[in-house]
């Protein structure tokens, strides 16, 4: 009955885990609301707080309830679809299987930020509509790049919460908690230099930080953020979001070893 | 001779956990405490033992989704804490129980799922899954929500998952439990069938006659310690006795289970409260004790009620576990 030794590829083992979250989208009605209802309202919300302020804050608007809805699905849903592994008894099987751990998550967060892409695009979409004419972009293709690279750098933050949420089950209160000190904290919600100076040097630890006041510099017009400007914004993105796909690939390793150690596997 | 598929040397595990809040106090509790066993390949080898003794601890240890403390142990030449990716293609694992499946998608998605993890080609992936689900009885019931599945469904699915990737070796923790008796006779049958084709099978249980009907061989794990192995008739020499007796009656006192435990051929004896009265159980050896010797152990008892019977393996079983150190 013994086949030959099989052995997954890396890009395999993302590719079901992607299908997988697909299905399990599709099959729980729950999750249209955060990945396409929220963000409907979030643009609504926002629309109508700025809509007499004229076309800048209007793009304010439209960044934030967009960075809103994307964390919302990509971070929250990375750490959200390990708990379910826990909840459900499935994270034992899946990394009792030859495959990489690793990649299962990577799966999963690709899903999470193709999702959050939707949201992010939804956004736009309903306030331009509400706005009744094309949104004044300053540079609309560096604007939809930037806005792929935001999800990116959310992916990797995802990624690292993703272990964590395989390392212990209490990490949903991590998550928790830290949830509207990221919205605030990375300038989803208004630009980092409006916090007090303190909150700068922690900001700039989360790689979307930099990402999201790249697109305020490519996206509205006599924005005046980071002294750095756009370009050490990128660089900054690029190097930060690196770090965190690295940190999560070197520390998953250690996580999977500490949880065959500690045997908390089935717990949820 | 055949080949060893699992060696387990000297294995400990220790699980430990926190108490309390603020001052918190590690507890530590020993699941296994100096394992020792060999399995053959082309077996199915019963590990027997009470709710607790560490027999999934064992398991899971020997599947790689838990280190141990100390000791080392093989599979398939496989070091399970070293070598666990190398390992992992080779061995199925069904745990079984409502968990462990995605409950909301079809059981053919789950399948497809863990056929990709495993690394199954594309092409032959659909025809493999086809053929899992036939082997289980679920061919028709693949588009079904796993969430509409009854328990003996859920376990079906559980063993065709481990069966995806056509393993040398099969771990089944406990697979006919909360099955109906159709179910379970079923589930046997699979397994038994499974063996014909060559897997090695590793298997926990509480129910005696499983054992029985299925293993070649069978260890009784309790409080983490092997306390015996053997086939199922070597099991029973062991204890003493292939005839049991049953003796009940009122106001048995001391120096009457004292005058039963010296008759001839009594290796083992137990002595139990049962309703208001007292019930003693005899493992009795050869043919020297017969019923005459016994009423006259204990004249006066009128109401006496001797029952004999062949010795079971739950009878060595549950004297195993009683006699069992701590």
């Amino acid at each position: 009955m013994s086949a030959p030794v099989l052995r997954p590829s890396f890009g395999r083992t993302m590719f079901a885990s992607l299908r997988l979250s697909l299905h399990m989208f599709l099959a729980d009605p729950q999750w249209v609301i955060p990945s396409t209802i929220a963000p409907v309202m979030f643009a609504l919300a926002a629309f109508e707080i700025y809509r007499g302020s004229g076309p800048l804050l209007i793009l304010y608007a439209v960044l934030g309830a967009g960075m809103m809805s994307m964390w919302g699905q990509t971070i929250y849903g990375s750490g959200w679809a390990i708990w379910q592994d826990r909840e459900f008894g499935t994270l034992e099987p899946t990394l009792g299987s030859p495959s990489s751990y690793l990649g299962v998550i990577g799966g999963r967060v690709i899903w999470n930020a193709l999702s959050g892409l939707l949201g992010g695009a939804i956004v736009v979409l309903v306030v331009g509509v509400a706005y009744g004419q094309p949104l004044p972009f300053q540079a609309p293709i560096v604007f939809g790049l930037l806005f792929a690279f935001v999800i990116l750098s959310l992916a990797a933050v995802g990624l690292v919460l993703a272990s964590i949420f395989v390392y212990t089950r209490y990490a949903g209160f991590i998550q928790n908690v830290g949830e509207f000190a990221f919205y605030i904290g990375t300038g989803a919600m208004f630009p980092v230099i409006l916090l007090p100076f303190w909150v700068t040097p922690f900001s700039l630890v989360f790689p979307p930080t930099w990402v999201i006041d790249a697109l305020r510099y490519a996206s509205i017009p006599g924005y005046h953020g980071f002294a750095w400007g756009f370009t050490g914004d990128i660089v900054g993105a690029v190097v930060t979001t690196a770090l965190y796909v690295g940190i999560a690939a070197s520390v998953f390793r250690r996580v999977e070893r500490h949880v065959l150690e500690v045997g908390n596997l089935d717990e949820y | 001779m055949a080949k060893t598929a699992i060696r387990i040397e000297n294995v400990r595990r220790v699980y430990s956990s926190r108490k309390g809040f603020l001052f918190q106090e590690k507890v530590e509790s020993e699941a296994l405490k100096g394992v020792d066993l060999t399995v053959d390949e082309g077996e199915i080898f019963g590990l027997l033992g009470p709710n607790g003794a560490g027999k999934t601890t064992l398991v899971k240890i020997l599947a790689t989704l838990l280190l141990p403390t100390s000791g080392k142990a093989s599979v398939l030449g496989y070091d399970v804490a070293t070598q666990a990716r190398e390992l992992r293609p080779h061995i199925g694992l069904v745990l079984g129980g409502e968990r462990g499946l995605y409950n909301r998608i079809s059981a053919r998605e789950n399948l497809r799922y863990f056929a990709d993890l495993y690394g199954l080609p594309v092409a032959d992936r659909e025809r493999r899954v086809e053929e899992v689900l036939r082997k289980v009885g679920l061919s028709g019931e693949e588009t079904r929500r796993v969430e509409e599945y009854s328990r003996g469904m859920k376990q079906k699915l559980h063993l065709a998952r481990g069966l995806l990737h056509s393993p040398k070796l099969l771990f089944l923790d406990e697979p006919t439990i909360g099955l109906d008796p159709k179910s379970a006779r079923e589930m046997r049958k699979l397994i038994r069938g499974l063996v014909d084709e060559g897997v090695t099978i590793f298997l926990t249980t509480h129910y005696m006659f499983e054992a029985e009907e299925l293993c070649q061989r069978v260890a009784v794990l309790s409080k983490g310690r092997i306390v015996a192995r053997d086939t199922v008739a070597g099991l029973k020499r062991l204890v003493g006795g292939d005839r049991t007796i049953e003796i009940e009656s009122y106001g048995l006192d001391g120096p009457e289970v004292a005058r039963l435990k010296a008759l001839p051929g009594v290796s083992h004896l137990t002595s139990e409260d049962f309703g208001p009265r007292e019930r003693v159980t005899l493992r009795v050896r050869g043919n020297d004790l017969t019923h005459d010797l016994l009423t006259a152990a204990l004249p006066g008892h009128r109401d006496l009620s001797v029952r004999e019977r062949p010795t079971s393996l739950e009878d060595v079983y549950l004297d195993l576990v009683e006699e069992a150190p701590e």
